[in-house]
């Protein structure tokens, strides 16, 4: 298990450039409105009294988010072809030989990372830079980031390297469900999983 | 509507309602065995098995444009150990195969009876697995509140019951209406004997005549079995009345997602849906059950009335379904 690859965020550094985003789909050249990599802006806000005054409590965050390539991946649960497939180091990838593209892993997958290709027929999804992982390099998102908010890794390699890293944070479903390989330092307003207090300010992006 | 999901919307409720019709006939099968002779349930209930096949195959054609690559398609059973998906492949298959297989063998009068009936009973076990399968696939998602609730099983059964009930009560009218309206000349002497072409050949041309015994039982046949379909539809229906107001405001209250599930019902649409449920089964329903009271009496004014309740409910049921996809809105990012 403690070899099993994933990511890290950092939602303190993030700035919500998307260039992470881009550096995705150009590395994939996926078609459009495929995009394996999306950055979520989470805002909200309320009221305070201070000194017999109301003075507003607003806050805004961004999240970077792809394949968690998660512990109990729901979209292997739920393929009915085995399409989705687990590779030894733990990352998920789409087998475009059996996939029947009927969306049901789209359906399942809280984190929108099996998305349909129409060109192809086939789910696609983020398999953490295969090719490039083959020849030493970092995933394509990561080396990307100016901020440099992203990195990747053996799960256990990032928890020491990165202590306080959290695994649940809004607007991130409940971890329970898939138990994703994602560690996130969140940023200091940052609310937790369910609370509501905020809400996606650009759903049509993610 | 839900017109991207329209080969699912399809699929799942013909489907459904096969199976529901199936499990309708074997009950009149069994019941009316009790009290008539094997002769009587059969010239009703026969017919009525082979309105099954056509709408079955109509709706797993419907699935098929549900792939985006059918040259896959064999693919979709490979992960049965896991995936509900796989599942309801296997049972849809599985109920369609051994449903044609009985529909040959009832018909032709091939094998005894007690093999047909064991045909039958596998059926239906495949039949309700199906629409299990088809529950869990939805039921299972913990991702979609909307989906992953009680209202799952409630609605895909009472789908099942509802218009498999209405549609049998609809073809024993029909068969009956059918078989008064023939001339007399082009009618021939009952028998259940010849080559298997022959007995084909006589079943679908239905022009056998009853002797006046016979004919008066499967009227009697027709009036109870329709006026028992007409009551459980009204009942299913009434749950269904009960039960989808109180699952949408459970899911309206349950936090910021369940709100964004039921925005659908709050639309003209759902009023039109559950109001197509209300006439047919219950104003319709009511009436026909009235109206079988007279017999072949009044056959036309009974299958108006069937065929208008029938019709109305199909097309809320379907109305229906769409509502149920368009709730999905899924927890996350």
């Amino acid at each position: 298990m403690s070899e099993r690859l994933g990511f890290y965020f950092d939602q303190s550094l993030c700035t919500g450039c998307k260039a992470c985003q881009i550096a995705c789909k150009d590395k994939h050249d996926t078609p459009l409105g495929v995009n394996w990599r999306r950055v979520v802006e989470y805002s909200g806000g309320s009221w305070q009294v201070l000194d017999d005054t109301f003075s507003p409590r607003v806050f805004a965050y961004y999240t970077s988010i792809a394949c968690n390539h998660c512990e109990d991946p729901i979209c292997v649960r739920v393929c009915p072809t085995t399409a989705m497939t687990v590779r030894d180091d733990g990352t998920v990838f789409v087998d475009e030989a059996k996939c029947v593209g009927c969306r049901y892993c789209e359906w399942a997958c809280p984190y929108s990372a099996p998305q349909f290709n129409v060109e192809s027929g086939h789910m696609s999804k983020c398999d953490l830079c295969y090719d490039y992982r083959q020849e030493g390099q970092d995933p394509a998102c990561v080396a990307a980031c100016p901020s440099r908010a992203l990195d990747w890794g053996p799960l256990a390699e990032l928890e020491e390297r990165y202590p306080g890293a959290v695994r649940s944070v809004a607007p991130l479903p409940d971890p329970s469900i898939t138990e994703p390989n994602l560690l996130v330092r969140p940023h200091r307003d940052a609310q937790p999983v369910g609370s509501g207090v905020g809400s996606i300010a650009n759903p049509k992006e993610i | 509507m839900a017109v991207d999901e329209l080969p699912m919307i399809l699929f799942t409720v013909i489907s459904q309602m096969c199976v529901g019709a199936f499990v309708v006939l074997g009950l009149v099968q069994t019941v009316g065995g009790m009290k008539y002779s094997r002769r009587v349930v059969d010239r009703l209930a026969d017919p009525a098995l082979f309105a099954l096949g056509p709408a079955l195959v109509a709706g797993l054609i419907a699935s098929m444009f549900h792939m985006n690559d059918v040259t896959h398609t064999f693919n979709v059973i490979r992960h049965w150990q896991s995936s509900w998906l796989s599942r309801e492949i296997i049972f849809g298959v599985g109920f369609a195969g051994l449903g044609f297989l009985f529909a040959v063998l009832q018909v032709l009068k091939i094998g005894s009876e007690a093999l047909r009936r064991v045909v039958a009973v596998a059926t239906a076990l495949f039949g309700v697995g199906l629409v299990v399968s088809q529950v869990m696939i939805y039921y299972s998602l913990v991702t979609v509140p909307a989906w992953s609730s009680w209202a799952t099983w409630v609605q895909f059964f009472g789908t099942a019951l509802l218009l498999g009930a209405l549609a049998v009560g609809t073809a024993f009218v029909l068969v009956i209406a059918r078989r008064q309206n023939r001339p007399a000349s082009s009618q021939v002497e009952a028998t259940n004997e010849g080559s298997y072409g022959q007995r084909l050949k006589d079943f679908f041309a239905d022009r056998q005549v009853d002797d006046p015994q016979t004919g008066a039982q499967v009227a009697e046949l027709m009036v109870g079995s329709v006026r028992a379909c007409v009551v459980g539809a009204v009942l299913v229906a009434g749950a269904l009345l009960v039960a989808m107001p109180v699952y949408v405001s459970g899911l309206a209250g349950s936090g910021e997602v369940g709100l964004l599930s039921v925005a659908h019902y709050g639309t003209g649409f759902a009023v039109v849906r559950f109001g197509l449920l209300a006439l047919g089964a219950l104003l319709l329903g009511v009436m026909a059950f009235y109206f079988a009271g007279f017999g072949t009496k009044k056959l036309r004014v009974l299958g108006f009335l069937m065929v208008g309740s029938f019709v109305l409910v199909f097309i809320g049921e379907l109305m229906g379904r769409s509502l149920f996809y368009e709730a999905m809105v899924r927890v996350g990012v």
